[in-house]
């Protein structure tokens, strides 16, 4: 009983903290001064043309992205996550880095590679001018979102390519070589996977504010976000988001049903831990050096220069004169919501995980449409919802952008919890059951004992997702309780460029040093084990 | 002929095949048997290509194919068929397909593709299934295919790891009967892998002991001969074809 109860919680809690704001936005969207009206609408309707180029340039923008991520990350998650290519490990950190950092920090970097006082425009200024004029528009904004969201891939790519059941792929080594095998059948059976990484990348790539609006290119996401901020007109803000949310909506509910019984599927023919791995052969060390030198320009070449870019003192003591409180700011908040982020998500997993409760299917969707909903959406939402006098101290606190990371990423923990569940053996938990145990010393004695790696995995994803966040916090944030990557992004307007590197550097380091620290002390556990 | 001249693996550390040395007549049949874990799948692989020897050698028919840390003929080369435990059927092709596999990667001209997946679908008697996906069909269907689709590219030497372990008795004794038919009629070096004493006294002419991954002992067995097998008519014409 209490194992329903608590689980039952959390999933009301979940829709009360990510289904009600939606729900109450378009409702009021339809209300204008407590009247029903299409007022809003009408002016959408009207501007027409105009809403329809931005979304269409958002689409298009989402397509580029998808098509390059998926071309270049799924090759290189096979390179990585079946082949015998040396330091796959360190390739792996290296080309997932740019996820756990807010893409328009990856944009300053790049700016700072082809931009003007860069070491490009001192050796070549008419090149550097001409990139750095390229770089300002739809090309920037398409390597930029392609070079941060191509982890996805590759991590997903990774992830199922070694979940295949490796006799599968023995059956066809037997009469076909490895280019056959990848082709016909790992590709094929992992083929569900590819498309929800491309379903991801795409709609994370249509909510996506930071970039565009550093890079000057004006998308849908970007014109609500200047209704709600800058013109405050917050019934045309709401109006305009609605498209969004359909537009996901939409796709995801073309994508949902292929994704969830296909890869159910390919999750039943695993063999836990057996893998089979490609001999790369001559090709070993080609391979190296492409991956490497991609690697290496992709990602090392915007960060490093962006490092030399504010490696002055007095960059990094005006960075921290200037924005010292949204840090720890960050920090505290990124802390809450990673720690409260793996408590819901551990109920919300366990129930999906062994379908306590019927509406476990419900909040699966609800937490991946959430997920893929752009933070701006999430946000007006919230404010929809909260922004009355009797929730004001929801509203007029951090507690609304708790709440925002909640909505936005209780996807993370959740699929994380439920792949950590199932790999411990149901009927551990039923042993102690028979012993008499209660559900919560059963989780307390034995799940979570034995899942806590996975869930200190789990709050590192949460810490580092609420961290970079930028979407949701822009809109929420009550006054004078901005976080770091919302106060970088204003301070771009008037701040120098090493004062904006010295703030990217902040940013980065604090985002990995949990990162590090974890990876330190599960070397050191490792080695003591 | 197949021979293992001292081939040892480790797994992590943990020697799971130690100094086994083995020799398969052509047209044997060799029942590989003892308890779980020994190492008896491990050997199958070998011979497979499957996996690499860390030390010793593998020789097919004469062949160097496999020696310490190399393969010298890769598993598509060495003319091997196989059933898998838990039979690896790929479940996002057809019957048909599942069939065809082997023929399309040896870029066999499509009609003769057609013809040979409906002379195996024939041969195992699974004609109405074609089209049908690997999860369609019962335990013993599916076995069939395996065999089938092992069999599709008339390999000169069968590998069957445990195929019958997971089936009721009724259908284990049918399929045995089936495994014995086809050695009979196509002739292939049959190398079978199990820990029922049944199926190795039915199965195998000679079985071999395997013990944590040494072989413990062989022995010869009278096996069963040729003529208590009933060959069926659609068997008969698949002797002798080679891909």
């Amino acid at each position: 009983m209490e194992k329903r109860l608590t689980l039952a919680a959390a999933a009301a809690l979940l829709a009360v903290i990510g289904f009600l704001p939606l729900l109450t936005m378009v409702t009021n969207s339809f209300f204008v001064d407590g009247l029903f009206s299409l007022k809003a609408y009408q002016a959408l309707w009207d501007s027409g043309r105009q809403q329809l180029v931005l979304m269409g340039q958002s689409v298009l923008l989402s397509l580029y992205v998808t098509f390059l991520a998926t071309v270049v990350g799924v090759p290189l998650g096979v390179l990585l996550g079946k082949t015998d290519l040396p330091f796959r490990l360190t390739l792996t950190v290296l080309l997932t880095l740019p996820l756990l950092i807010p893409p328009y920090v990856i944009a300053v970097a790049w700016f700072a590679v082809l931009g003007s006082g860069s070491w490009i425009s001192s050796l070549a200024p008419e090149t550097s001018k001409y990139l750095s004029t390229a770089y300002f528009g739809p090309y920037g904004c398409t390597g930029v979102l392609f070079t941060t969201f191509v982890p996805i891939v590759i991590l997903l790519t990774i992830a199922y390519v070694g979940a295949v059941n490796p006799r599968l792929e023995d059956a066809g080594r037997l009469v076909s070589r490895w280019p056959g095998v990848l082709r016909r059948i790992t590709l094929p059976l992992i083929a569900p996977a590819i498309l929800f990484a491309a379903v991801l990348v795409f709609l994370l790539t249509l909510g996506e504010v930071g970039v565009p609006t550093y890079l000057r290119y004006p998308v849908y996401p970007v014109e609500t976000l200047t209704q709600f901020a800058a013109f405050y007109n917050f019934s045309a803000a709401t109006a305009a988001v609605i498209p969004l949310l359909v537009v996901t909506l939409v796709v995801l509910a073309l994508e949902y049903p292929i994704l969830h019984n296909q890869v159910s599927e390919l999750r039943t023919v695993t063999f836990g831990g057996m893998r089979t791995q490609i001999k790369l052969g001559r090709w070993r060390l080609p391979l190296l050096g492409i991956v490497s030198v991609w690697g290496l320009v992709t990602v090392a070449l915007p960060l490093a220069v962006l490092i030399a870019q504010s490696s002055s003192l007095s960059a990094y003591a005006d960075a921290f004169a200037r924005a010292s409180d949204s840090i720890l700011r960050s920090l505290v908040f990124a802390i809450v919501g990673a720690s409260l982020l793996t408590l819901l998500g551990f109920f919300c997993g366990y129930l999906i995980h062994n379908r306590t409760l019927p509406v476990w299917r419900g909040i699966d969707a609800l937490t991946l449409f959430l997920f893929t909903l752009p933070g701006t959406v999430v946000g007006i939402g919230l404010i929809s919802l909260w922004n009355r006098p009797i929730s004001n101290f929801i509203y007029g606190t951090p507690a609304i952008i708790i709440l925002g990371y909640l909505a936005q990423y209780a996807v993370l923990p959740t699929r994380m919890t439920s792949t950590i569940l199932d790999r411990i053996p149901r009927s551990l938990e039923q042993a102690a059951q028979l012993c008499g145990t209660s559900w919560f010393t059963t989780l307390r004695h034995i799940v979570v004992p034995l899942a806590r790696r996975g869930l200190i995995a789990v709050w590192i994803i949460g810490y580092v997702f609420c961290l970079r966040d930028l979407g949701v916090s822009i809109v929420v944030y009550p006054p004078g309780s901005d976080t770091l990557p919302v106060r970088i992004l204003t301070l771009m307007a008037n701040g120098t460029p090493s004062l904006i590197a010295a703030l990217c550097v902040i940013l980065i380091v604090v985002t990995l040093l949990p990162v590090g620290a974890v990876a330190l002390w599960s070397g050191r556990d490792r080695i003591g084990a | 002929m197949i021979e293992m001249r001292a081939v040892s693996k480790d797994y992590n550390g943990r020697r799971v095949i130690d100094n086994v040395s083995l020799k398969v007549e052509t047209g044997e049949r060799v029942v590989l048997f003892g308890p779980s874990g020994c190492g008896k799948s491990t050997v199958l692989h070998l011979i497979g290509g499957l996996v690499i020897p860390d030390s010793g050698e593998i020789l097919i028919d004469e062949e160097l194919v496999a020696r310490a840390y190399r393969n010298l003929r890769e598993p598509e080369q060495r003319g091997i068929g196989m059933v898998f435990q838990d039979l690896a059927l790929w479940p996002h092709m057809t019957v048909g397909e599942n069939i065809e596999f082997g023929l399309k990667a040896k870029r066999i001209p499509y009609e003769q593709r057609a013809q040979r997946v409906r002379e195996m679908i024939d041969l195992v008697r699974l004609g109405d299934y074609l089209k049908a996906r690997p999860g369609e069909l019962s335990g013993g269907q599916q076995q069939r295919v395996a065999l089938a689709r092992a069999l599709a590219l008339a390999p000169r030497i069968l590998l069957m790891d445990e195929p019958l372990s997971t089936l009721d008795d009724e259908l284990n004794n049918q399929l045995r009967e089936e495994i014995l038919r086809l050695h009979s009629d196509l002739g292939f070096t049959l190398v079978y892998v199990t820990h029922s004493r049944v199926e190795a006294k039915e199965l195998g002419t000679r079985t071999i002991h395997i013990r944590q991954g040494r072989v413990e002992q062989e022995n010869a067995l009278r096996g069963r001969s040729r003529e208590d097998i009933h060959e069926p008519p659609a068997a008969s014409c698949l002797r002798d074809r080679h891909y």
